[in-house]
């Protein structure tokens, strides 16, 4: 069996030919790449194998078209003397296209590490140009920035209600902001003067100790109360927090503190507790007033029957008249206790307060005289005709007027009206300069039956009553004072001009103020 | 002690050797089969090589470019041609199975001794082996020529 060769033949000079010309299109291609980037391996890469399968190709049309050519002209020997250096070129050429390619993954990989490395400098080098052309407008720029942010802390720091204050470890006080120096009583001066120690502002240096512990332990503090007082030693109530600033340094730590004055919120938790109190006792005392005004009613009435039965010389008739006199003081106190309770009878008509007033202090004003007492009286003519029990009230003011002739052995007494036209209120104000009321008495003076006076000189419901009263009128009472200096009564009512009625009992306006 | 006889021994062993020299054949003589072995050795290198690029190619994710993927294209077809090559090399030397006759001319026709006849057909075939070569170039040109669009 035999195949003719001259398929072969063909397909070897065609492919030959078309070996050679794709070889040489893709040096030419592969040296173009590499004219874009001369320093890229890639392109190095691919031209070296491009020549290599150029000398491949020529080879092996050595091997294959010259070899056809030499055999058909009978030139057998000089084929046999090409043959060996055809056949050997055509190998090392295999050799170096591969060994190019087997080293070049490593290569590629260091290339591409080398392109990192030159892409991480260049851009250093970029970086550093502009910072080199720009210094002076990114400085510029920074000051600006930090001047902006330096003045919006400061804003802070100033306009702040709380105080902010940046303390040493050892309490020394190294800023305080203006609200933390009117906070303890300090002016801008008195910081400049000398080291100042935040503990000096506790109320007890115990405070201090347990927040420092707390700010070495854990690194801050959350809304921790501590009694606090400021430079007159007049007490406040603080709510403090704080942090540690930075705790790696060595020497030493900074304390950051925020100090919110709770006085106020403190003394209105106060008044809620002590109306709450107050209402409760009301109904107390009014339920016992109610129990008792019936049956000692029935005692005055057969009494006084008992007494126009007897002799007035006899011995029964002293007795009844005894029994008939404890009796009506019970009543009184029974109806005291009823104006506490609110459940007396109102009877609300037009009237001017100032007029009431002057009304009680021409009653007591020749008792005043006589104690060198002097009544000063700053009245307000712009408050109106109002709608109130002109009795009730007259007995609320006689109360707080002999309440403060009693506080003080001589001195003045000033008693102020003035009228609130936005929330269209009348207040009335009785201060002297008396005794004052201790702080552990202030929850319980308007409780009934608590009074601070001796035996026999009173009943202690001349407050509670009066309270009574102003809440009936839909008002507030209240009570400022400071031992030694005196105390201040505030009435604050409200101003109804049309009301001229006759209120049922307890149908009066109830506050619901947290007083 | 230890540490004398540790030098002593392997200079006497050397001593030894320097003072008795004997006749050395130095260079060793290669007959004629070592071009052909050294030829075939290349072509499996060559392939081993174009593998080594494919794996490279895909591993370092270059083949998501299309003038890459021609480049592989252009390996995988140089791989087929090694195998033909290797093939068509090692059948070569099978003389008796395969006689060429009037070589010299266009009438020239392989005559077949006793080779089975899918031998015969691998034979000849296997000098086909431009239908591997050429295209395995063919891709290589397009893919530059790719490359060459993208850079």
């Amino acid at each position: 069996m035999s195949l003719p060769v001259y398929p072969i033949w063909i397909c070897d000079l065609v492919g030959s030919a078309l070996m050679i010309l794709f070889s040489f299109l893709c040096v030419r291609l592969a040296g173009k790449l590499r004219d874009r980037d001369r320093t890229n391996v890639v392109w190095l890469y691919l031209l070296a194998v491009c020549y290599m399968l150029a000398a491949f190709a020529i080879s092996r049309s050595v091997d294959h078209i010259i070899k056809r050519i030499l055999l058909v002209f009978h030139y057998d020997s000089l084929w046999v003397l090409v043959r060996p250096f055809s056949g050997a070129f055509n190998t090392l050429t295999f050799v170096f296209v591969a060994s190019v390619t087997l080293f070049f993954g490593r290569v590629w990989k260091v290339y591409q590490q080398i392109l990192e490395d030159k892409l991480a400098i260049q851009t250093a080098h970029e970086q550093l140009l502009f910072m080199n052309h720009n210094l002076e407008d990114l400085v510029e720029e920074r000051t600006r920035e930090l001047a902006l942010s330096e003045r919006k802390y400061r804003r802070i720091f100033e306009v702040s209600r709380d105080m902010i204050a940046v303390v040493q470890d050892d309490g020394t006080l190294l800023t305080l902001n203006p609200s933390g120096m009117e906070m303890v009583g300090l002016c801008g001066g008195d910081m400049s003067s000398g080291s100042r120690l935040l503990q000096d502002y506790f109320e007890t240096v115990g405070d201090w100790s347990s927040l420092q512990r707390t700010l070495q332990g854990q690194g801050y503090v959350v809304d921790t109360e501590v009694s606090m007082k400021r430079a007159d030693n007049t007490l406040f109530s603080g709510l403090i927090s704080g942090s540690v600033e930075d705790r790696s340094r060595g020497n030493g730590e900074i304390y950051h503190f925020l100090v919110k004055d709770i006085s106020y919120r403190k003394a209105m938790e106060q008044q809620i507790l002590q109306a709450d109190k107050l209402a409760s006792v009301g109904q107390l005392a009014a339920g016992i007033a109610h129990e008792i005004n019936n049956p000692l009613g029935i005692i005055l009435g057969y009494t006084q029957l008992l007494i126009r039965s007897e002799n007035e010389n006899s011995q029964n008739f002293e007795d009844l008249r005894i029994i008939e006199k404890h009796t009506r003081s019970c009543k009184t106190i029974v109806e005291n206790l009823l104006s506490f309770s609110r459940r007396a009878q109102t009877k609300k008509a037009a009237c001017r307060i100032n007029d009431v007033i002057e009304e009680v202090l021409s009653v007591v004003r020749h008792q005043f005289q006589l104690e060198k007492i002097v009544i000063i009286e700053e009245f307000d003519p712009r408050i109106p005709a109002m709608a109130i029990d002109e009795a009730k009230m007259k007995q609320v003011f006689m109360n707080l007027i002999m309440n403060a002739r009693q506080a003080m052995k001589s001195g003045t007494v000033r008693i102020e009206t003035r009228y609130e036209e936005t929330g269209r209120k009348a207040i009335v104000r009785v201060i002297d300069e008396g005794m004052g009321i201790e702080a552990r008495h202030m929850t319980r003076i308007f409780d009934p039956f608590f009074t601070t006076k001796p035996t026999g000189e009173g009943t202690g419901l001349g407050l509670s009553v009066s309270y009574g009263i102003v809440k009936d009128h839909g008002g507030e009472l209240l009570v400022e004072s400071e031992v030694g200096k005196g105390s201040i009564f505030t009435i604050i009512l409200p101003v109804l001009q049309t009301v001229n009625q006759t209120a049922e009992p307890g149908a009066g306006k109830r506050s619901q103020s947290g007083h | 002690m230890d540490r004398t006889l540790t030098l002593a021994v392997p200079a006497a062993i050397l001593g030894y050797l320097l003072l008795s020299p004997q006749a050395a054949m130095a260079i060793q003589s290669h007959g004629g089969p070592e071009g052909l072995y050294v030829h075939q050795m290349a072509h499996i290198l060559f392939l081993f090589s174009m593998g080594a690029l494919i794996y490279w190619l895909r591993d370092s994710g270059l083949i998501k470019a299309p003038g890459w993927r021609y480049v592989q294209y252009g390996a995988f077809c140089l791989i087929l041609w090694n195998i033909d090559a290797v093939l068509g090399h090692y059948l070569d030397g099978h003389g008796s199975s395969f006689v060429l006759a009037d070589e010299g001319s266009w009438s020239a026709r392989v005559h077949f001794g006793s080779g089975s006849g899918k031998l015969v057909a691998l034979y000849y075939f296997t000098k086909f082996d431009h239908l591997f070569c050429v295209p395995g170039i063919i891709f290589l040109y397009m893919g530059l020529r790719r490359l060459l669009k993208q850079v």
